[in-house]
Order: C-alpha cells, then structure tokens, then sequence
C-alpha cells in the first residue's frame, strides 16, 4: 500500500512538470487523499508529503491553478494532524510551504496571493471568536461588528475621511498602521464591552439574536453616520486608505535576491504580515487555552453553577472572552482595510459572522487548527471554486441561464456543507479532544 | 468562634416556603448534619448559604461577616467550598484541570500575564500545577491526574469534586450527600476522609446527609429540617431520641409507640 502512495506521489510530480493544470491537480488531491489514509513508516509518510508539496507547487508555479493551493492547505492539516510524523519534519514542510510554496505560486498567479491573504484575515478572525464560541461557549452571531469597528478605526484615519470632523493631517502615513493595530484593540475591545454588557446577561439562544442585533446595529451605523457629521462616509464607503510603506521589505527581498514588481509586493507583504499575526493569533489562543482564564471560560460553559462556586465570576469572565475575540477582529480590521485599500459597510454583513462563524464550526470549535482549517475551507469555497464552476458553466454550457449561476449558490453550498457537517462529523473535521468528550457525552 | 451564624433565613418560590425561619449556628472545626426527610429544604438552605439563592429573609454571617445575599463567586472567596448533590464536575476536563479551576482564585496571575505567558504566568501555573498535584495525592487520585473527569467510576468523581472544593482552600466546607450511591465500606472509608480533612485541614464541615449511620457517627452536632423549618438541633444522642425527629422519620403514632 506504502509503495502505491508513493508512486500515485511520484506520478503526481510528473504530472505537475509535464501538464499542470486543474486536471494534474485534481489527480494530485487524490494522491493527497491517499498519502493521508494509508499507515505509513514515519520516513514513507514524511517523503510522501514532501513529494506532494513539490509536486503542488510545481504545478502552481507552472499553471497557476489555484486548486493547487488547497493541496498545500491540505497537506499542512495532515502535518498538524497525522501522527507519526518527526517534529522537525512538520516545521521544515510547514515552514516552506508557508515561506516559499506559496509566494513562489503567488508570483506565477497573484490571485494566490489575495487567497493566501483573505484565508489568513478570516483565520485569525475564526480564532479569535474560537475564544467566545469554542472556549467560553457564547453563540456571537454579530461578530463581524469587531471586525468593522477595526477595519473604520483606521479606515477614518488613514484616509482623507477624518478631516470632516477634526482639524489636522489627514490621511495619516501609512506607518501609522502599526499604531492603530494596537489602537484597534482598544476601539474594539471597547465595542465589545459595550455590546457584551447587555448582551452578556443572556444565554444561549436569546444571546445568539441579541448579538445578531447589535451586530447589525454597527453595521447601519456605518451605512448612515455620513450626516449629519460624516464620520463613515455611508454606503460608499472609504477610499483610498493608506498603506504602511514598505521600501525596508523591498530591499530586504531585494538582499536575498527576490525582485518585486508593483503588483506582488504589496501582496507578499500582506501576506506575510498575515502571517506573523495568525502566528500571534494562535499563540495568544494557546496562552490563554492553557491559563487560568481559559479554565474558567471552559469551565463556565460546561457548568455554570459549579464555575460560580469555584469563585469564577459570571459575566466579568463572559465579558473578557467577548472582548478577547473582539480584540483579534479589530486588528484584523486594520490589516483589512489597508490591503484593500478600501472599506465599506457591505464587507461586515450578517453573511459574513455567519460565515466566520461556519469556519469555526467547520473545523471543530474550540480546536486551533479546526478553525484555520475552517477559514481556509470556505475562503476557497467562496473566492475561488464556485467562481471558477460558475466561470466553467457560463463558458461551457452557455445555455444554461444566468439564473442558475453556481457563484449565485454560495450561500445554498454552504448550507449544505453546514447541514451535512451536522449529520456526519457534528464535532468538526479536526475536533478538539474536549469538544469530541461532551459531543460524545451527548450522545 | 463561629463559622457560620444563619438566623431566621426564609425562602420562598411563590407559595412554597422551601426554608422558613431557619437560624442555626456552627462553630469553628466542627462537623455539622443538616438532615431530614426528603423535600425538606436541605438543598435550598444549602443554595442559600453559597449564595445561589439569596434569603428573602434573615441573614447569613460567615466567620462574622455579612455575606447575605453575595453572588456565589463572593461566598467562594470568602472562603465557602461545597460539592453537588448530583455531581457537578466539569466532565470534558480532565482531574488535574478540575482542581487547577477549583484553585482559579488563588492563582495570582492577571490578564496580560496570561497572554504572553510571561515568566510570572509560568511560575504561577507550575506552582499551581505542583499544589493541584499535591491535593490529588493527599485524596488519592493521582494516578487519574490526566483522566477526563467523566471517566472516572463514580466514587472516584464524589471524591474529586471534594478534592476540587478543597483547591479553594475553604474555611467551610459544605458536603450535599457525599455518601449518596456508596455501599458500605465506601461510607466507611468516606468517613475516615471526612474525620481526616477536619483534623490535618482544620475546616469547618456541614454535611447534608440520607445515611444516618454515617450522620450519627461522624456529627458534633445536627440539625432536622421538616417542611422548610428547623424542627431539632442537638448532639447525636438528643436527635435521635428527639420525639420530633421520629415523627417526621416515621411518622405520627411511631414516637409514642417507639419510646
């Protein structure tokens, strides 16, 4: 079996040099799908995957067909996920998928990039609220309102947006950025205390439709504060906003011999920011899963009343989760509205705390690789596989009418990956071992 | 010095007066029953201690202090540990994490700490980590250290959970049926422990408790709620030949016919 893993591998290679494309690439995910279920040696495992990167970013590099990123995704869950494989090894592939495999595919087809950018915005966002939902067990169904709230704490200063209200520069330089990060988790740290005061003395369902409200609320906000002041500049939205300047980056990918054009340096510097703050991300999870405060947000959404009784105090510790998971959104926000260079009330929809909160759900509430998993599943999902079948369908089957446009099913194929998670993995494609004892205990 | 000193605490839930009038005292080191029948208002009188429920009327002084009418979290940090009539562990952490939750109030280490991870945070957490360890082989249950809490059998989790009111480090410990579910030689054994965490801890133990042998064996002094209200208070030996206490247990007619 070992050997037929390596040869479907090795056969993949070929492929990927000789006629790279969706079709080399599928084989590939196959080939992936193999490697992952077969036992294999710890050395068969490691040469396997190591093959499969190769043999994926090759592909990537050549074709540009960004199916080719979900078997680099794929493989960096089988490197968290699989047993037996080396530490060292996980962290070398890990690492140069992440550092070279990536940006390598994203200067043959930057679109890469955009995804590579968009899956790390949504995963930090997705472990962000793994602390309210997974840890602490609080259904946020306005989530979203962190991330707008951050997205316009820079969106208005780092544009021309502030001059109608207050007197100065404006738009701030784009260094700036930096501070208003740390800025943004004050702003929405803020927000979340003020949304989590009220909202925080329900429970359960009652607290999933308060938050949806209040989500809401700050998304109207944003849609009507352009009069009688004009703070969020309304639907239209804010643009341009100022991005950090990256001349250092430049010449440091210059020193190690990387050449940037205008359009991927940019990109690769958001990607790697991203990069170094899913990092943080998982790392502050990891600090607070494993410190007094994430004990008692366990410990309070399994038994309320002995979590009391244990002297942890209701909603200050509920409150402290809500801010947390605000907290990582609002940095995010930032990020996002810098790379896009444009904000609007319609990127902090409803559809989009739903959204994050699927990936969450997808991956396994409460487990750190589940929830980037999650965002990676369905950013792929949304930005590039339904695009493309529709794109496929539109040119190929030209008489199909526009109605029935696949791109236009995103939210009815998300329904049912939700709909068919619930019925065969209700604890999520990577559940945390906690999660998998109460789904177990339930059932 | 006394422990606690309720006096004339009331509770109703519409027309029900499930404690009605209740004041008794303990004194410091003691170990003290609260039985009767069942339906009594021994669980709601516990609530009412621990701050679940707060008295409609009367107070609740504890070690002298007023705690009448504190959120549960607050009557924890006065010093209050108490386990549940049916068990309330968290069962999807393990033993070890049980206790490191029942120690949340004295692990000093704030916020930011917490999210760096900064040398304060790790000092703490591995002392925490050393005393939790230190509590679970004082009752036993180091072996099960990394064990789901609802794995273990079932007196192993009634034992946890008093390991886990014991991580506060409670100057009152309230015990709702301890014995409930043991056979025996389980009651026997929890005796002994029971006996042992008043002398090598020095805590003040109330006990709500079915088994009248264990009850008669280990009380200083017991109480008997009937109907919400306190009908005897007095050593073993005076409840038991309390004409009262016969009549609520057995019914009218048996304590004339039984003395």
């Amino acid at each position: 079996m070992s050997a037929l893993s390596l040869l479907l591998s090795l056969a993949f290679l070929a492929l990927a040099f000789l006629a790279p494309g969706a079709l080399a690439n599928l084989f590939g995910l196959g080939a992936l799908a193999v490697a992952t279920f077969v036992r294999l040696s710890p050395q068969g495992r490691t040469l396997n995957l190591a093959l499969l990167t190769l043999a994926f970013t090759l592909g990537l590099m050549r074709s540009g067909n960004t199916l080719g990123l979900i078997g680099l995704v794929g493989i960096l869950v089988a490197l968290t996920t699989l047993p037996r494989i080396p530490t060292w090894v996980r962290a070398l592939l890990g690492l140069a998928i992440l550092l070279l495999s990536v940006p390598l595919a994203g200067f043959a087809n930057t679109f890469v990039f955009e995804l590579g950018i968009q899956i790390g915005i949504y995963a930090a966002m997705a472990l962000g609220l793994n602390v309210v939902v997974g840890m602490a067990g609080l259904l946020d169904l306005g989530y979203a309102a962190f991330f707008a709230v951050g997205a316009y704490t820079w969106a208005i200063f780092g544009s021309e947006q502030a001059k109608n209200f207050m007197q100065g520069n404006f738009p701030l330089p784009g260094e700036y950025m930096y501070l208003f990060m740390g800025i943004a988790i004050v702003t929405t740290a803020l927000t979340g205390l003020l949304i989590g005061l009220p909202a925080l003395r329900l429970r359960g369902d009652y607290l999933a439709i308060v938050t949806l409200g209040l989500g809401e609320v700050v998304r109207i906000l944003a849609n009507n504060l352009d009069h009688p002041v004009n703070f969020t500049n309304g639907p239209q939205g804010i643009t341009p906003v100022q991005r950090p300047p990256i001349d250092w980056f430049r010449e440091l990918m210059a020193a190690i011999g990387v050449r940037l054009d205008q359009t991927t340096d940019y990109q690769l510097f958001f990607y790697f920011l991203v990069l170094v703050m899913i990092g943080l991300v998982v790392l502050v999870n990891l600090n607070l899963a494993n410190s007094r405060f994430g004990r008692a947000w366990v410990a309070i959404r399994e038994d309320e009343i002995a979590a009391r009784s244990m002297g942890i105090p209701l909603l200050p510790t509920k409150l402290l989760a809500f801010m947390t998971g605000a907290a990582f959104s609002g940095v995010m926000g930032v990020i996002f509205a810098a790379q896009r260079t444009f904000v609007s009330p319609e990127s902090f929809t409803l559809l989009a705390s739903i959204t994050i909160l699927g990936m969450v759900i997808l991956g396994g509430m409460g487990s750190i690789p589940g929830a980037i998993l999650g965002a990676a599943a369905l950013t792929i999902l949304n930005l590039d596989i339904l695009k493309t079948f529709s794109e496929f369908v539109r040119t190929s089957l030209p008489q199909i009418p526009s109605q029935v446009d696949p791109a236009k099913y995103e939210r009815l194929v998300f329904g049912l990956i939700l709909v068919l998670m619930m019925i065969f993995r209700p604890e999520g494609l990577i559940p945390e071992k906690r999660h998998r004892a109460e789904m177990e205990e339930g059932a | 010095m006394k422990a606690l000193e309720v006096t004339h605490a009331t509770k109703r839930f519409g027309g029900l007066v499930a404690v009605n009038d209740v004041s008794l005292t303990v004194n410091q080191g003691e170990i003290f029953s609260v039985i009767g029948p069942n339906g009594a208002g021994k669980t709601t009188f516990f609530n009412l201690l621990t701050g679940i429920y707060a008295p409609d009327e009367g107070r609740i002084l504890l070690f002298g202090k007023d705690i009448t009418g504190f959120p549960p979290d607050r009557v924890a940090k006065e010093g209050v540990g108490r386990t549940f009539q049916n068990i309330r562990l968290f069962g999807a952490m393990t033993v070890l994490e049980n206790l490191l939750v029942g120690m949340h109030i004295h692990i000093r280490v704030p916020y930011f700490h917490a999210v760096f991870r900064t040398p304060l945070a790790r000092r703490e957490e591995k002392r925490a980590e050393e005393e939790a360890k230190r509590l679970l082989e004082y009752v036993g249950l180091l072996h099960r250290k990394d064990e789901l809490a609802k794995n273990l059998p079932y007196g192993e989790q009634r034992k946890l959970e008093i390991a886990r009111a014991l991580a506060l480090k409670p100057r009152l410990l309230l015990l709702d049926e301890p014995a409930a579910g043991m056979n025996p030689k389980e009651t026997e054994e929890l005796q002994a422990f029971i006996q042992k965490l008043r002398e090598e801890l020095g805590v003040t133990i109330v006990l709500i408790e079915h088994d009248m042998r264990l009850v008669m064996r280990i009380s200083h002094r017991i109480a008997v709620l009937e109907y919400g209200s306190k009908i005897a208070e007095g050593t073993p030996e005076e409840v038991r030949t309390n004409p009262r206490v016969i009549e609520a247990y057995l019914g009218k007619g048996a304590a004339g016919g039984g003395a």
